[in-house]
């Protein structure tokens, strides 16, 4: 049933006031990976070594640097992906469109196959 | 159009404006990063004991030093790309002249044919029931769909500037000098605009609305327009 499960369109969720995690690709990911990021960097540390604030400075560091490398990673893979969805959009549109004419890549394939045989 | 309160961007229509959102969530990502970093250095000075016992800060130095440089290598990359992309010289399919007047614009289609025509709001008064106040214009201006499309912009009088956020286009309209702006609507629709400089009085007056169809009915509504 639509809306089950889903949030409200156009409703947002900004953190610190200016980014908006709940419509921004990326970003809800982004943020929660950085966050267990910064746990495992943190907790890991201080385990390691029992310094207490040197575990802080690792954990925001660990923070951020997990934050913007998932960042980039998925914002490369989203613009791979759009570039795709355009490609395929301009394919069919072009197979609509010259269906049965003589521009049909698929005709002049079908034209070979016939003369091999 | 934006909504009443609306703080965010419009839907985008061109595949510039496209890479603008995307650049704008990019640089609020790199903002979120650097924010964190400050609030968690401003809980440390306020948890810290004063103390001058720093004799070597090359490490501090080294750090203050690389982080802006790679801060700002991850802000300027991106946005050098959209403006290079902004400005790629390219055979548009229309020339569209728009000239600021106080308080209207008006258009030119020279390429075919003179047509020639000028774009005045709709005063709240006279508008139909349903229609966007202080937003409409008697005349539109008409593209068509996935056309690429070259503004010239000037102006008659003062300055003005010729805006239509969902396209991405905002172009300075100067007395005497002609710039030029590109756009390419991807979708059908209408897309609206608002005087960007101030230019007197009606300054909020002088909408801009761009109309983009495909190309059949762009043909058709050119071929009724009296030059």
């Amino acid at each position: 049933m639509a809306g089950e499960g889903d949030s409200e369109p156009g409703k947002s969720f900004k953190l610190l006031g200016f980014l908006d995690v709940k419509n921004v690709p990326c970003a809800r990911e982004s943020v929660l990976y950085g966050s267990l990021g910064s746990l495992v960097m943190g907790l890991g540390h201080f385990l390691a070594t029992s310094r207490v604030r040197r575990s802080y400075d690792v954990a925001v560091g660990g923070f951020i640097c997990t934050m913007l490398g998932y960042w980039f990673y998925c914002r490369f893979n989203l613009a791979q992906q759009r570039i795709r969805q355009r490609m395929l959009q301009e394919g069919m549109k072009n197979r609509i469109l010259y269906e049965g004419s003589y521009l049909d890549p698929e005709k002049e394939q079908i034209g070979s196959e016939r003369s091999d045989s | 159009m934006a909504n009443h309160s609306q703080f965010g961007f419009q839907d985008a229509s061109s595949p510039i404006m496209e890479e603008l959102m995307q650049f704008h969530d990019h640089a609020l990502m790199v903002a979120l990063a650097i924010c964190s970093l400050v609030l968690y250095l401003l809980a440390l000075m306020l948890t810290e004991k004063l103390s001058s016992s720093t004799v070597d800060a090359q490490e501090i130095e080294l750090v203050w030093t690389i982080l802006p440089a790679a801060v700002l290598i991850m802000l300027a990359l991106p946005s050098l790309r959209i403006l290079y992309m902004m400005d790629e010289v390219n055979e548009p399919d229309l020339t569209l002249k728009a000239i600021g007047h106080q308080w209207y614009w008006s258009y030119e289609y020279t390429d075919f044919k003179d047509l020639t025509f000028d774009s005045y709001m709709i005063p709240t008064s006279d508008l139909p029931l349903g229609h966007f106040r202080l937003l409409e214009v008697d005349h539109r201006v008409i593209v068509p769909t996935e056309s690429k499309v070259r503004v010239i912009v000037t102006a008659d009088d003062v300055l003005h500037s010729w805006a239509v956020p969902s396209l991405g286009v905002k172009t300075d309209a100067i007395p005497g000098r002609l710039n030029q702006t590109s756009f390419l609507a991807s979708r059908p629709g209408v897309y609206y605009g608002q005087c960007s400089e101030i230019c007197g009085a009606n300054h909020s007056f002088m909408p801009i609305v761009v109309e983009s169809t495909p190309l059949a009915n762009f043909e058709n509504w050119s071929s009724l327009l009296p030059s």
